[in-house]
């Protein structure tokens, strides 16, 4: 019982592994049945009719009737092939159609004789001389070469080690008959797998651009070196003995083995397993054969490749099903089954092809592992591509996300900024409104207070009516000095000069306004309702006491823009040809109150005061800041 | 001693003003310097004086017991396009005394204006030289300005419609909203001093709107303006 206890967390594991594993191998026992099946149908029917089977086999001095198909022993020398006699029938009656004789599959090589003369020899097409493919022949018999009855047809069969030479019946009949046959073995021999490879050569360029772009993503590389090999073993004419290259007999060799280590590699990067240290040994016999193909003359080469490149294939093939089957219970997903299926199509391939190779299960000797890879590696690359696509598809959603998070980011940003704005607006609104009620308080307020407590104390005329206009002059001033002046002083002092005019009048005192340059004043883009306040009244104390105390005549207003070097500044000078006063007089006067007033004015707007005053007049000079203060902090 | 026109006759005010000592003041000052002036506190009163004859000279306030004094304006200007019509206000502000503007009137007088002073700014206005303050002239050049800077706010304030001004019209108006008298004007421009006042009537004109659907067109025609 406790042991059953102690191996109680692995059973779920178990039994998950279980519940993925059986249903997976049960699938790919039906699709290893389905490929068996299928591959009964792939010879094509031959037109029976026309079989010429019974033959008399010359081979080593020695005639032996053989009927066709027949394997012969394998042999490594050219000289002195075997030699396949035998007849068929032509009747006259049918000279009006062309005679062909097709030959569906040998190997390695035939050369066909009819009545003596040689109509075909496979060796110079270069398809037909790979043993992987299954090339059929086809030769028009010329109709001189037939004989009405008997005729006799030789067939010479061209062998190259180490594999058993194979001849399969041969058909002589109207080439109208013959043909079809032909051409439907042609198309699935020889076109398709032309197809694949081109078709695997432009995915080995596709999947090589993407490696090359993204090199994080060795797979990509992997699978595009793979299937540029497969590429180039199929278009690389396969030499015959005796070849002018014979060393390029070892590439192709070499290439299965390379090959399917290659894939071996891709699927365990692709399902994202470690590579294993001694991985690299997979590469072993596709560079032992390279190497014996290179040093040593055919057939030894031949010989390796069928003793270790064809296993090696195989034991690549059972380690990708192996990996496949690994992830395909860890994943369950698409691409794993898909791999797995179309890696047990292959693997049944290959098992059929040895079956046939070591005629353990005798048949027509047709090869199909080179076709079923071919179309696993189209296949693989199609699922890269898909799934290339499917990852920029999800960097285009990613890109959309970001683009509206983005948005979404702006505009709150937007909106806080806007609130940010709307408070810094409401915080120098209520400053402005501050200083406003400040400067209500103090000009009208006080005035107003003055005016009641005046006509409380039963005070008539004069007085009360002074101090009501003073009062409303001031509700003026600040109203007026609300209005943007867009940071240009001389409008403020425009309507000064009106209300001072009108101020000035009733006492018989002229006013004289000098603009000493063209534009008045410096523009201040920083000049605010204050500053405009402060300045006006220093001019108003200076207006208002020339008119009280001094009793003057004349009262000029000068304005000008000076440049001192550093930029130009503005001065206001007010002068009247009064009696004047002693600027350093009693504190406690009036006079000397209103001074302190205005020197306090011209400080908080950065503003310097000049007073100078002696029995032919005062002169009040205000020198304006080249820049108005933010706040009159400044001031004290 | 009595102001006369052109006829011989007296000159006559209307002067609607509805408080009493304001009205009281004003109607000392210009009685004494020779006016005809009737009074009147209400809308009511002021048609009621209308009926009998068009004044030469109509004062009005604009905030009226029983109604606006922009109506009136607007009445009179449209029965007596001869009739001068000026604006009582407290403190000279631009909010009202343009929207009278606007309608037909010519300049304002302040209620806390001195005799001498009410009587010549009618004098003036009765030959023909239309006054106008710093103020005034400013909000006018400030507003050209905001058109020209095609500023997407529409300026706070009442609607007025700067388009028809020439630049020269709007040379004179920054000049006295510097505070620069006419003679300074004229002569910074090259112009002769008498042809100041004509040209400052030229500008109340052209800021006058003459009806209602011409209001809310150039109001309309500002806007695209301003696109």
């Amino acid at each position: 019982m406790s042991e059953i206890a102690a191996k109680a967390p692995t059973r779920p594991r178990r039994r998950l592994i279980a519940s993925r594993l059986v249903p997976y191998l049960l699938l790919q026992a039906l699709i290893v049945i389905a490929t068996i099946l299928g591959l009964r149908l792939v010879p094509p029917d031959d037109p029976d009719d026309y079989a010429v089977s019974e033959f008399t086999l010359r081979e080593n001095g020695a005639a032996q009737p053989v009927t066709l198909p027949h394997y012969t022993s394998s042999r490594y020398s050219l000289g002195d092939p075997p030699l396949y006699n035998g007849t068929f029938n032509f009747r006259s009656g049918d000279a009006a159609t062309a005679w062909s004789v097709f030959l569906p599959r040998f190997s390695n090589g035939v050369e066909v004789a009819v009545n003596g003369v040689v109509v075909m020899d496979s060796r110079r097409d270069d398809t037909a001389n790979r043993p992987d493919r299954n090339t059929p022949a086809i030769a028009l018999i010329p109709s001189s070469l037939l004989r009405d009855g008997p005729n006799r047809l030789t067939v010479r069969l061209f062998v190259w080690g180490p594999l058993k030479g194979f001849l399969d019946s041969v058909y002589v009949g109207p080439d109208a008959s013959l043909r079809p046959a032909y051409e439907t073995r042609a198309l699935l021999f020889v076109t398709l797998p032309v197809v694949f490879s081109a078709w695997q050569s432009l995915l080995a360029v596709i999947l090589a651009i993407m490696w090359l772009m993204r090199r994080r993503e060795p797979v990509y590389g992997v699978l595009a070196a793979g299937m540029l090999v497969g590429a180039v073993q199929a278009f690389v004419p396969a030499p015959v003995p005796p070849a002018p290259y014979p060393r390029l007999a070892a590439i192709l060799l070499a290439s299965a083995p390379i090959e399917s280590a290659l894939v071996v590699v891709f699927a365990v990067l692709f399902f994202g397993w470690r590579w294993p240290r001694y991985g690299l040994l997979l590469f072993a016999p596709g560079l032992i054969i390279l190497a014996v193909g290179l040093f040593a003359g055919q057939p030894v080469p031949r010989i390796t490749f069928l003793f270790l490149g064809v296993p090696t294939v195989g034991l690549c093939l059972m380690l990708l099903a192996f990996i496949v089957t690994k992830a395909v219970i860890k994943r369950q997903d698409a691409a794993s089954f898909t791999i797995g299926c179309a890696v047990s199509i292959v693997l049944t391939c290959w098992f059929h092809d040895m079956l046939s190779v070591f005629e353990i299960v005798p048949d027509e000797r047709i090869f199909v592992t080179r076709l079923s890879y071919s179309a696993m590696l189209v296949a693989i690359g199609a699922g890269l591509t898909w799934r290339f696509a499917r990852a920029l598809n999800q960097v285009d959603s990613f890109a959309g996300q970001l683009v509206a998070r983005v948005r979404e980011a702006e505009e709150r940003l937007k909106a806080s900024f806007a609130r940010e704005e709307e408070r810094a607006r409401a915080a120098a609104l209520a400053n402005e409104r501050t200083r406003l009620m400040r400067d209500l308080h103090d000009g009208l307020g006080g005035q107003l207070v003055s005016i009641v407590a005046l006509s409380e104390r039963g005070h008539e005329g004069a007085t009360i009516t002074d101090a009501a206009r003073a009062a409303l002059k001031d509700l003026r001033l600040v109203i007026d000095s609300m209005d943007d002046m867009g940071g240009d002083l001389m409008l403020a002092l425009g309507s000064w000069r009106e209300r001072a005019t009108a101020q000035l009048r009733p006492h018989d005192i002229a006013l004289d306004w000098r603009v000493a340059t063209p534009q008045g004043l410096p523009l201040h883009p920083e000049l605010r309702p204050w500053h405009v306040i402060q300045v006006v009244r220093i001019l108003d104390e200076a207006v208002t006491n020339a008119v009280k105390h001094a009793q003057a005549g004349n009262v000029a207003v000068t304005i000008e823009t000076l440049d001192g070097g550093q930029g130009p500044y503005g001065v206001i000078s007010v002068t009247d040809d009064g009696r004047g006063f002693a600027p350093s007089g009693n504190g406690a006067s009036q006079t000397a109150r209103g001074l302190r007033n205005m020197r306090s004015r011209a400080a908080c707007c950065g503003a310097v005061l000049d007073l100078s005053s002696d029995g032919s007049g005062t002169r009040v000079r205000l020198q304006l800041p080249q820049v108005f203060p933010d706040s009159d902090a400044a001031g004290g | 001693m009595s102001e006369q026109g052109e006829t011989g006759e007296a000159i006559t005010i209307l002067l609607v003003e509805d408080d009493a000592p304001t009205c009281w003041r004003l109607q000392d000052a210009l009685v004494k310097a020779g006016y005809e002036v009737r009074s009147a506190g209400t809308l009511a009163e002021a048609r009621s004086a209308l009926a009998e004859a068009a004044p030469r000279v109509l004062l009005t306030d604009l905030r009226l017991p029983d109604g606006h004094g922009v109506e009136l304006i607007r009445e009179i200007r449209q029965r007596f396009p001869d009739t001068e019509i000026m604006v009582i206000s407290a403190l000279g502000d631009e909010e009202s005394v343009i929207s009278a503007i606007t309608v037909g009137a010519t300049g304002y007088l302040l209620k806390d204006a001195f005799p001498t002073d009410i009587a010549t700014t009618v004098r003036d206005l009765v030959a023909g030289h239309s006054p106008i303050s710093a103020s005034i002239a400013r909000f006018i050049v400030r507003r050209t300005q905001g058109a020209a800077q095609s500023s997407a706010e529409p300026s706070p304030g009442p609607v007025l419609n700067t388009a028809k001004l020439t630049p020269r019209e709007i040379d004179i108006l920054w000049g006295i909203a510097k505070g620069f008298s006419y003679a300074e004007i004229a002569s910074h421009l090259g112009l002769s001093r008498q042809t100041v006042p004509g040209h400052i009537k030229n500008i109340y004109r052209k800021l006058e709107v003459h009806t209602r659907s011409e209001a809310v067109f150039e109001a309309v025609q500002q806007g695209l303006i301003k696109l």
